[in-house]
């Protein structure tokens, strides 16, 4: 018998992770994120996808040190340098990324969403890389890794920056299997199951069964593997949301009887994956109002919603140990 | 630059922005008003007679006014937490979640079993009671006025109750969308009985009303003279015909019309990914629209009873609920608006219309019951507050039976203590209400104190932009609602004539104390149990600090 026993091992100290998704873009839920480490005592961070903003804020410089932008539907008029950098601390709360520009400049981009969507891409993979390096900052000289995906709601281009950036703490683990601790692999999937948003990483339910059986045939031992799987699983109650009519743009909720109707907009597939593999523990996002857990046999998957627009950081801290889950919580930050 | 002044600039959005329309916010304006109990009758049974010399249409009037601050501070509060909102995230957000779990759980969960009880006495003596005595005098057939007799004893009180929780148990825990196919069912009825019984009262005259009532109460209990009985045994019994105007008895109404108007608040979801001022303003609508609509039907309809029976029949129906006056009780039903309408039509049609509204809408009472209170169990299971077993979710119904359930079992007791034990379903019936209120008016503080002890929040919600001067607007606006919350609570616990203090003895207050004292224990016990497995309870609510 071992003097001492390996983490995560049964007989041993539990590994305890935290994990949290969906957090698009939003500046201070991020910081969060990764002093959670410290501040749950965990020994990884797990991000489990979404991680690019939703809406640019242009701010339209005027006359004489002003600025002009609209935000949730109100004019704002900035008057002072002061007020431009509160009103940017609430667009980096709320996720939302902007820029400074000219009227010229803005006309360039109004009504042209190619080079809207290219500025995006152009900001938010700036942000990112800017994340990747506060991740590797913050957690110099620790143990503790933190473990980045992308998920639907994020670009191809935009990603290229966790490859780019990451050195030591980072790990980059969409389709790969990672190490978690000395028993303990980790299977990530950022896709989601068709949206009414067309988004840019979404697959078919059989493409996403395909990626994960693929995954899955690299991993020796299911029981010890944890499933990071962006989309949840399906009817679930992890990914019951509004049903919409993407008939219409935006998309509209479809009411019956004076109500929104809700449904499970997860995935079969992955349903079938926590079925059939019986992993340690399922760790799903996508879903910001869907919090809770549900089993599938031995094995419980959690979604611990999102709240990233508040400044909120909801997450979950699972402990496992020789393949089993031991405990968890729910926490909001 | 003048050209730069012409720039409004747009917001940027690309297809994957998850926007969603805005909802219409009429559906949730109309069952906004389906759960602020235009049915609840104690304002017009109760305070003429508790508080007499009372002017009720005032009365209502303040307590829209008192209400209307903290339906305001709501709106800030569910714009600013619109995906996890309600009153025990709005408290454990600004004041820790010790504090959050207690008194939500305390004064909500546990005190709310009381509207559960009081939910099957309004089916039985608001609802089938009138119903079917009405039926049995227009249609003679003495099955119907039996039946109608018997719902209102304590017996059948308790049995239509423990009835009205099961099926409404069933019809939950079966699926959401079976009970959303009802409720809106239940919305119509409600406005054709609530309908009917306006007209019936506009279009009757006093004289008419008498000769009505007399011929009903013969037919049911074969009293000759009804009205003049009772209202000679209610002078007995210590009425006054023609009272002084009284302010203080006025300001006292408020409180009880509270009981309606205090759910203005109830519907604080959204759904929507991006806040934006629409949001805000739909809300608003929501909340403070119906808050202003329920007021003026329950003005009108005490603007209606005046005018169809006259103050001297306000004052004898209300005598036999607040003192008792058995004379003025007909088939043993006390006169409730609902009975004196069914009192002035002969048409079973008529009457079933009523009564059907009734009896909906008292159903309608223990399912939000049962909604907002397994909601909030579930949270606080899954914040590891209660035992797992509360939070799980049934995989085949996907509802949370054990929540629904484990209510349910809860329930009988209390509902069988409150038509048992003397005085509970009659003096202090509003105690629920003094509970709840009690609840929503530290939600109004906890609006006041957004800005502060939740600062990034706010920062980030739409209605951080208003202010009044230097202060924000929603710490003006809960504040005042914190402070006429206050007053409506206090008057519940020290005021003789609204309950808790009626009978002078510690019974109440001892209730109140340890309902407080359970749900502390609760608390550190689970706490206690969690931590000795590695779990801090904490985490669910302990903010991290970002930098």
């Amino acid at each position: 018998m071992p003097l001492f026993r390996r983490k995560g091992a049964a007989g041993g100290e539990p590994t305890r992770l935290f994990y949290a998704s969906d957090i698009h873009g939003s500046e201070p839920t991020y910081r969060k994120f990764l002093n959670a480490a410290k501040f749950y005592g965990v020994d990884a961070l797990v991000f489990g996808g979404d991680l690019m903003g939703k809406l640019l804020i242009p701010i339209v410089r005027g006359a004489e040190g002003t600025w002009r932008a609209r935000l949730q539907g109100q004019k704002h008029h900035l008057t002072t340098p002061e007020q431009l950098v509160q009103f940017r601390k609430k667009l980096d709360t709320l996720g939302f990324y902007s820029f400074e520009c000219d009227p010229e400049e803005y006309r360039w981009y109004e009504g042209h969403q190619d080079r809207i969507d290219a500025k995006f891409d152009e900001l938010a993979k700036a942000k990112l890389a800017e994340w990747v390096a506060l991740a590797e900052e913050r957690l110099a000289g620790t143990p503790i890794r933190v473990y980045l995906c992308g998920g639907n709601d994020d670009t191809d281009e935009c990603l290229l920056a966790l490859d780019e950036a990451a050195r030591d703490r980072v790990v980059t683990c969409e389709n790969r299997i990672v190490e978690i601790d000395d028993d303990h692999v980790m299977a990530t999937v950022g896709y989601s199951t068709p949206t009414p948003w067309e988004t840019p990483r979404e697959r078919s339910d059989d493409q996403i069964g395909e990626v994960i059986e693929k995954l899955m045939s690299e991993v020796a031992d299911p029981s010890r593997c944890v499933l990071n799987f962006h989309c949840p699983p399906l009817d679930s109650g992890l990914d019951t949301c509004m049903k919409l009519d993407a008939s219409v743009w935006p998309p509209a909720p479809i009411i019956e009887h004076g109500q929104p109707v809700y449904y499970g907009a997860g995935s079969r597939s992955v349903t079938e994956a926590l079925d059939r593999y019986q992993p340690t523990v399922g760790l799903h996002g996508h879903i910001h109002e869907s919090r809770g857990s549900a089993r599938f046999g031995r094995t419980t998957a959690f979604n611990p919603g999102s709240e990233y627009g508040e400044g909120v950081l909801r997450g979950v801290i699972v402990a496992i140990r020789g393949g089993q889950l031991t405990g968890h919580q729910f926490t909001s930050g | 630059m003048a050209e730069a002044e012409a720039v409004v600039p747009q917001v940027f959005t690309r297809r994957a922005s998850r926007l969603v329309r805005v909802m219409s916010p009429y559906s949730a304006f109309i069952y906004n008003i389906l759960t602020m109990g235009l049915i609840f009758p104690w304002t017009y049974v109760w305070a003429p007679t508790a508080f007499q010399g009372s002017n009720l249409v005032l009365g209502i009037l303040f307590a829209f006014l008192f209400e209307l601050p903290i339906a305001l501070a709501y709106t800030w509060l569910a714009t600013s937490l619109p995906r996890s909102g309600g009153d025990y995230v709005f408290q454990s957000r600004v004041f820790g979640g010790g504090f959050g779990f207690t008194v939500v759980f305390a004064f909500f969960v546990v005190w709310i079993l009381q509207w559960v009880a009081l939910s099957g006495w309004l089916m039985a003596t608001l609802g089938l009671a009138p119903t079917f005595i009405g039926l049995g005098v227009a249609t003679k057939i003495h099955a119907f006025t039996s039946w109608g007799t018997w719902c209102a004893t304590s017996g059948g009180i308790i049995t239509i109750s423990i009835l009205n929780a099961l099926v409404s148990l069933v019809l939950l825990v079966s699926g959401f969308k079976n009970y959303v196919r009802f409720q809106y069912l239940m919305w119509y009825a409600i406005l054709a009985s609530f309908g009917l019984m306006l007209i019936l009262f506009f279009t009757t005259s006093h004289g008419a009303f008498v000769s009505h009532i007399n011929s009903f109460a013969a037919s049911v209990d074969g009293t000759k003279n009804f009205f003049g009985a009772a209202k000679s045994a209610a002078a007995h019994a210590g009425v006054n015909f023609n009272p002084p105007f009284y302010l203080f008895g006025t300001l006292m109404v408020a409180p009880i019309a509270w009981t309606s108007l205090q759910w203005a608040s109830y519907s604080v979801e959204q759904g929507g990914e991006i806040k934006n001022a629409h949001v805000f303003r739909n809300q608003l609508f929501i909340i403070v629209g119906s808050l202003a609509v329920t007021a003026g039907l329950l003005i009108l309809l005490a603007v209606a009873m005046r005018h169809g029976i006259g103050q001297d029949g306000i004052l004898t129906a209300s005598s036999g609920y607040w003192l008792g006056n058995s004379n003025a009780l007909i088939g043993g039903a006390i006169l409730m608006p609902n009975l004196l309408a069914i009192a002035l039509t002969t048409s079973p049609v008529l009457i079933a219309i009523i009564g059907f509204g009734y009896i909906l809408n008292s159903f309608q009472i223990v399912c939000n019951c049962y909604i907002g209170c397994t909601r909030i169990m579930v949270a606080q299971g899954l914040d590891g507050l209660l035992p797992d077993w509360f939070s799980r979710v049934n995989a085949r119904l996907k509802t949370p039976v054990n929540a629904h359930v484990a209510y349910f079992l809860a329930s009988i007791p209390v509902i069988w203590a409150f038509n048992k034990v003397a005085d509970w379903s009659t003096k202090w019936a509003l105690g629920v209400t003094f509970a709840n209120g009690a609840v929503m008016t530290l939600s109004a503080l906890a609006a006041a104190l957004l800005p502060y002890r939740a600062r990034a929040l706010y920062q980030a919600s739409p209605g951080a932009k208003f202010r009044w001067g230097n202060i924000p607007l929603v710490t003006v606006l809960g504040g005042l609602g914190f402070a006429l919350g206050a007053f409506m609570v206090g008057s519940f616990l020290f005021v003789k004539d609204l309950g808790l203090a009626y009978s002078n003895g510690k019974t109440p207050y001892i209730i109140v104390l340890l309902t407080a004292v359970f749900g502390l224990l609760v608390y550190f016990i689970m706490r206690t149990f969690r931590a000795q497995k590695g779990v801090k309870v904490e985490y669910a609510f302990a903010e991290i600090p970002p930098e």
